[in-house]
Parts: structure tokens; sequence; C-alpha cells
């Protein structure tokens, strides 16, 4: 095949570029993604009791996982590319990850110091990266497939990327369901759940997102 | 109807003029060396050309692949000294993946590292396949620029595209020859076949999809 031949083909009737490829193919991956963690949330564990949503604990950990979803989601999206420009999204991952772990630390020290240990630990510690974890891996599945259909090139930081959105939108469902009520707790373990998604996003980039 | 006597003429590709003009003629050895040794020089000449194509100007798209595929044969001549053979294959399978994946370039960074980009990518995937992961610690960015320049500009990949297009189903080998070697519009190749015209769009990109992963092989 001549090159040539294949650069007429290519060209003849192109047309525009197709706008905003990341959006289109991560959006519904994220929706999608949200839907099923919660399902799974619930279903595994019930809902929490509604008398629990008049106290903060629930606000934090949904206010929390879906912010730290949003920047992993731009994160994702410019990894998702050729090129990438990282500076930002990376910057607004680290910016909320050391608000929640401030948050944490304040819930913390406003604690009595013989009831810090129980605050940090809470009842499920041993549980809650694993669920949140759990819930996730649906979600995982969802954004790799999402990136998989772009350009990425660094396949290890994009599959981190796209298993920190995972994570993110697992822990929104697990916020559905999970009785903890202290910040810390949610600083200490939600955040490992997350970097465990994370973690194995990475490990499968280079095998899964390939193009 | 064989699709090799229609890509041999391709009357209704360009005409023979167009060829002649100079912008076109860059398959020559000085073309190659500038555009080696002068990079600015190329990204300038080839962003605004781009950005046309990415809003629909099929003739500067047209263009511009060309310019990207001098580009690519040069960068990855040079980093395949010794699969020779397979430079015009990769060649070819980055110029579908940058036509596949165009939606991703962002125009506030340089076309010329967007290409470059991909056709990496092209390269350590095919090492890959190779199994031959050493060969990434044998980039040879140091080779004499003058060993470039003898080579011959043939164009010519080992595959054939007639017979990767006999590979794909016939609703996308259809939707190919129609609109992108028959050079009808969707319009015209939807009111051929009685398909609706997004039917045919979607058909002509999973049918190119499908042809590069046959030119993976």
């Amino acid at each position: 095949m001549r090159t040539d031949a294949l650069i007429d083909m290519l060209a003849q009737g192109a047309g525009p570029a197709p706008h905003a490829v990341a959006a289109r193919r991560l959006a519904p991956a994220i929706c999608l993604s949200l839907f099923m963690s919660s399902a799974l949330a619930l279903l595994m564990i019930g809902p929490l009791p509604s008398a629990m949503f008049t106290t903060p604990a629930p606000w934090i950990k949904l206010a929390y996982s879906l912010t730290l979803a949003v920047a992993a989601a731009v994160l994702t999206a410019r990894l998702s590319r050729p090129v990438a420009r990282l500076a930002a999204p990376r910057t607004a991952v680290v910016a909320v990850l050391v608000a929640m772990g401030l948050v944490g630390g304040a819930s913390l020290w406003a604690t009595p110091a013989d009831e810090r240990a129980a605050a940090v630990l809470g009842l499920t510690w041993f549980l809650c990266p694993w669920m949140v974890m759990a819930v996730a891996l649906p979600a995982l599945a969802a954004t790799l497939w999402a990136v998989r259909g772009l350009a990425p090139t660094h396949l290890r930081g994009a599959g981190f990327a796209a298993g920190l959105l995972a994570g993110a939108l697992g822990a929104v469902g697990y916020s559905l369901a999970c009785p903890e009520a202290s910040a810390a707790f949610v600083a200490v373990w939600y955040t490992a759940g997350i970097g465990l998604t994370a973690l194995i996003g990475a490990a499968l980039g280079p095998r899964v997102l390939r193009w | 109807m064989t699709l090799g006597y229609t890509l041999a003429s391709r009357p209704r590709l360009h005409s023979p003029q167009k060829r002649m003009q100079p912008i076109c003629n860059q398959n020559t050895p000085a073309d190659e060396m500038t555009d080696d040794t002068n990079p600015n020089d190329f990204e300038s000449g080839l962003k605004p050309l781009w950005l046309r194509a990415q809003s629909g100007d099929d003739a500067a798209y047209r263009e511009a692949l060309r310019r990207i595929a001098t580009r690519l044969r040069g960068y990855l001549r040079r980093r395949m000294l010794n699969l020779p053979d397979e430079v015009e294959d990769l060649v070819q399978e980055s110029l579908l993946a940058v036509h596949l994946q165009r939606g991703t370039y962002d125009p506030t960074l340089p076309v010329s590292a967007w290409v470059i980009a991909i056709a990496r990518h092209k390269l350590v995937d095919l090492w890959r396949r190779r199994g031959r992961r050493e060969a990434l610690h044998d980039v040879l960015d140091d080779v004499d620029e003058h060993a470039l320049v003898a080579h011959q500009q043939d164009g010519q990949a080992s595959r054939d595209l007639d017979k990767l297009l006999q590979d794909l189903p016939s609703v996308q080998r259809q939707a190919i020859l129609l609109t992108k070697v028959e050079g009808l519009s969707i319009a015209e190749a939807a009111a051929q076949t009685g398909a609706s015209e997004s039917a045919i769009k979607v058909q002509v990109h999973r049918g190119l999809k499908r042809l590069a992963a046959l030119v993976k092989g």
C-alpha cells in the first residue's frame, strides 16, 4: 500500500475533527460508575438510617469523594491524550487530599486525647478500604474502558488516574452505606481505599490501555 | 470493480496538476533534512494547516498528513535502523492512529509533539510485540544525519490496501469504498446504500479502526 494512497483515503471526506472526545467518552463511564458503586454499596451493606443524613458525617464523605472525583476526572482526561498538560489537575488532586487531611487532623485535634484512637479507627477500619475498593471495581472497568478508547501514551500514569477516578466514585457510593462518623476516619481509610484502587489501575494500565 | 483499479486511477481525489505543486512535494531528501534540522519551521508550517484541517478543510488535512508522513518517516527510520523494511508499515499505522485520534489534539500544544508522541507510542508497541524491550535503551538519536538522506523515499508498505479492505466486514468496506475511495459525500453514500448518514459515518469510523488493527498485524 502506498502511503500517499492511504493519506488520500483518510483525507477524503474527512470533515471536521470530533469535539470533546475525552468528555464524551468519560461522562457516560462516570455516570455508570456512580450508579454501579452506589447500587453495590446499598445492596451489600444497606442504606444508612436517614437520621445519619442530618449529621455532617455522610456529607463530609460525599464532598471529599466528589471533589476528588472531579479532580481525578480532569487528570484522567488529560492523560488520555498523547501529550498532556498535567500540572493543574495534579495540583488539584493533591490539594483535595491535603484539604481532607487537614479537616481530619482538625477534627482529631478537637477530640479529647483518649478518644482519638477510637475516632481514627472507628468500628470498621479493617473493612473500609477493602469495601471502597470492592465497590469501585466496576467503576474501574468503566473508566479503563473509557481511557482505552482515547489515546493515552503514559499507560501506567493513565491507569493510575483512571483508578483514582474509579476509587473516588466508589467512595461516593460507599458514603451512602458507611456508618462511620469521624472526619479523621474518612481522611485515613477512604483515602487508603481510593489509593488501593489507583494502584490496581496503575498495575493494569500498561496491559489493558494499549491501543 | 476492483479496488486496485480505483486506487490507481483515483479520478475524484485530486487533479494531476495539484500533485505537481511544490507545496505537496515533500518527498525529496533535501526537504526531509530541512524538517529534521529545523523542527520549528516544520511546526510553524504545519500548525495553520492542521488547524484548518481540524475545522473541516480536507485539502489542508491531506497536505498536513503528507507533511506528517514525511516527518514520521524520518523519525521512525532513525529509530528502526535494524528494521528498515517495517518503517513504512509503522508510518501508515501511525497515520491511521493520527486520523482516528485527531479529536484528542489540544490546540494549545504543538502538532509535531502530539504526532511524535503517537508515533513513539506505536514504536514502543512494535518493540513490545517483538519482545524487544531492550531496544528501548538503544534509541539512536545521535546517528549521522547524512545517513538518512541516502534512503529511497518509496513510501510503499508491505501490506496491500486492497487485501486489507477485503478483510473488513462488507458494510464497513462498502462505506469506506464509497466515501473514501470513490469520493461520494456522506449524503450520496447514504442515498446509494439506503443506510442513514449517521450509520455511514459510524461504519467508516469502525472500518478505519478495524483497518488500523489489521495494519498492526
